[in-house]
């Protein structure tokens, strides 16, 4: 059934399935997943940043196979539907990715800071490459 | 009655480390418990793609000073994957041995921080001698007591020698024999059992539904274990059994672990009579080709999963590790709210968090009290949520 709208599919080793879609397909796929084929274990959510965009990758695990679902998201404007509805072990996920690079996810009940010191600037993304971890400055000159 | 917040930490109430739970509290009952990581972030996977994947070895096993051969087993398979090779036979067993070594010390170690939480330090004193075994025979073997250094991209950087072996498998008879004691202890001991049994309660359903991990799932009666699942290194060969428990609480937990570190001796013993013969270590190409992968290893807390993507420079173009602590969190926070059918009470807090096995150095944690109404705050030291636990363990 999601056929036309699985944009890449590859099997690089056994038990292993990365399955590519886009954004607007994301939360139907991950809710077929869970409903219909009940893979209902998330590991975790892998953010990553490729350039333009931020790729979002929750890792699955049921049927035997673990299944890394694949979606970018414009970094112009980062957001992704929140599958927590679906998936209540998400929820520290998705806080983490939306922490570290920045991505909305849409109808998740509380984004606040999960990692991040409270006083890290706000609009500032670790994890994507324009950021450089610069070295502390030492408090005592000399 | 008027609700109270309570803030655990960030000096964590069961181990000393940093953590933040807020509790919200009605009277004595737990109504909501809200979890604040982070005070131990250091950033790992940021500084992991400015290293090479040598370098980033050595990174690795300093995730976690408990479980470090767990994530550097994770990491080599990992890079392994990247290069499609499989590594020599007697690399993979002693992956496994060191890997189930480092099992038992975890879950000795464990048992004897429970001991420590329920006010009974004699289990603790008992049980850390006991392990010093084990600790000794991990050093025997890799030549360090903490961070070992065995796992390498490819395989591993020791062979172990006929000598080691002997050495094992005197310490593996003591280790079971001790273990035997501690099972008789936590099945007779009156002041462990009605600390444990009925506390932490985590119903089948909702540890799937949280996706709960490791001995803490199995303790909640599934039996779902990554050696068995998704094997990795010799595990495929190996005869063991899953353990699994179906009392869902805390003294479910102890008997999973426990089980599990026989199970984890009859490995090594399993591995020791069938060490295959040959190399232990393939020498791989600098650069890893482009590509991805994902690895997984069970930890001694649970499912540890990893993530590369490498761009076929000498570098990682990102890493992700998740430990599996924080794929637990979710489900302590379940295990400490009250429910239609049974109340969680403050003094149960440090049982409850200890009985996960929490690493927040691996993950990345305090308790604080507050009065919505009335605007009042204060916060409790591990001692005195200690003592206002034993407190509540005598009456």
């Amino acid at each position: 059934m999601f056929g036309d709208k699985v944009l890449d599919l590859k099997a690089p080793r056994k038990r292993r399935l990365f399955v590519t879609v886009s954004p607007s397909d994301y939360k139907e796929l991950m809710k077929y997943l869970a409903e219909s084929l009940r893979i209902t274990h998330i590991s975790t959510i892998t953010g990553a940043d490729v350039g333009a965009k931020i790729e979002v990758m929750p890792h699955l695990f049921g049927l035997g196979v673990e299944l890394t679902v694949k979606t970018m998201v414009p970094k112009d404007k980062p957001e992704l539907d929140s599958v927590t509805d679906i998936y209540p072990g998400a929820v520290l996920y998705e806080r983490e990715v939306h922490d570290l690079l920045g991505v909305v996810f849409k109808g998740h009940p509380d984004l606040s800071r999960l990692v991040l010191p409270e006083e890290w600037p706000e609009g500032v993304y670790p994890l994507r490459k324009d950021y450089k971890a610069q070295q502390p400055e030492p408090i005592r000159k000399g | 009655m008027s609700k109270f917040e309570v803030p655990v930490g960030p000096q964590h109430p069961a181990l000393k480390e940093p953590e933040n739970f807020t509790f919200v509290v009605d009277g004595e009952h737990i109504v909501e418990v809200r979890p604040r990581i982070g005070y131990n972030h250091r950033g790992i996977e940021k500084a992991a793609e400015s290293r090479t994947y040598i370098q980033n070895l050595y990174l690795m096993e300093r995730i976690c000073g408990i479980c470090s051969v767990a994530h550097t087993t994770c990491y080599a398979q990992n890079v392994e994957y990247l290069y499609e090779k499989e590594i020599p036979p007697r690399a993979e067993y002693i992956r496994v041995i060191i890997n189930e070594l480092n099992r038992i010390h975890s879950h000795l170690l464990w048992l004897g921080v429970a001991g420590h939480e329920i006010g009974f330090d004699t289990l603790f004193m008992y049980v850390w001698r006991d392990r010093e075994h084990v600790m000794d025979i991990i050093e025997a073997m890799t030549g360090n007591r903490v961070n070992y250094a065995i796992n390498t991209i490819g395989g591993v950087r020791r062979d172990v020698t006929s000598e080691t072996i002997a050495k094992a498998r005197k310490v593996l008879d003591i280790l079971e024999e001790r273990t035997k004691y501690y099972k008789r202890v936590a099945a007779a001991e009156l002041s462990l059992i009605s600390r444990t049994k009925g506390i932490g309660i985590l119903k089948p359903n909702d540890a799937v539904r949280l996706c709960a991990v490791g001995p803490t799932l199995r303790a909640s009666a599934i039996k779902s274990d990554v050696r068995k699942d998704d094997p990795y290194s010799a595990y495929e060969e190996i005869p063991f059994n899953a353990v699994s428990y179906d009392l869902c609480d805390v003294f479910s937990r102890i008997l999973v672990r426990v089980d599990e570190t026989f199970e984890a001796i009859n490995i090594i013993r399993y591995c020791l009579d069938h060490l295959p013969s040959g190399p232990v270590r393939l020498k791989l190409p600098r650069n890893p080709p482009a590509g991805e992968s994902v690895s997984k290893v069970e930890a001694p807390r649970g499912e540890d999963i990893h993530y590369v993507r490498s761009d076929g420079t000498e570098k990682p173009a990102r890493y992700k590790v998740r430990a599996p602590t924080l794929g637990n969190i979710p489900a302590v926070c379940d295990m400490l709210t009250s429910k239609a059918d049974h109340t969680v009470n403050i003094g149960d807090i440090p049982i409850v968090l200890a009985s996960i096995d929490p690493c927040f150095s691996c993950t990345d944690r305090a308790i604080k009290f507050v009065d919505p109404w009335k605007e009042k705050k204060w916060i409790w030291s591990h001692e005195q949520l200690d003592r206002y636990a034993r407190r509540k363990g005598k009456q």
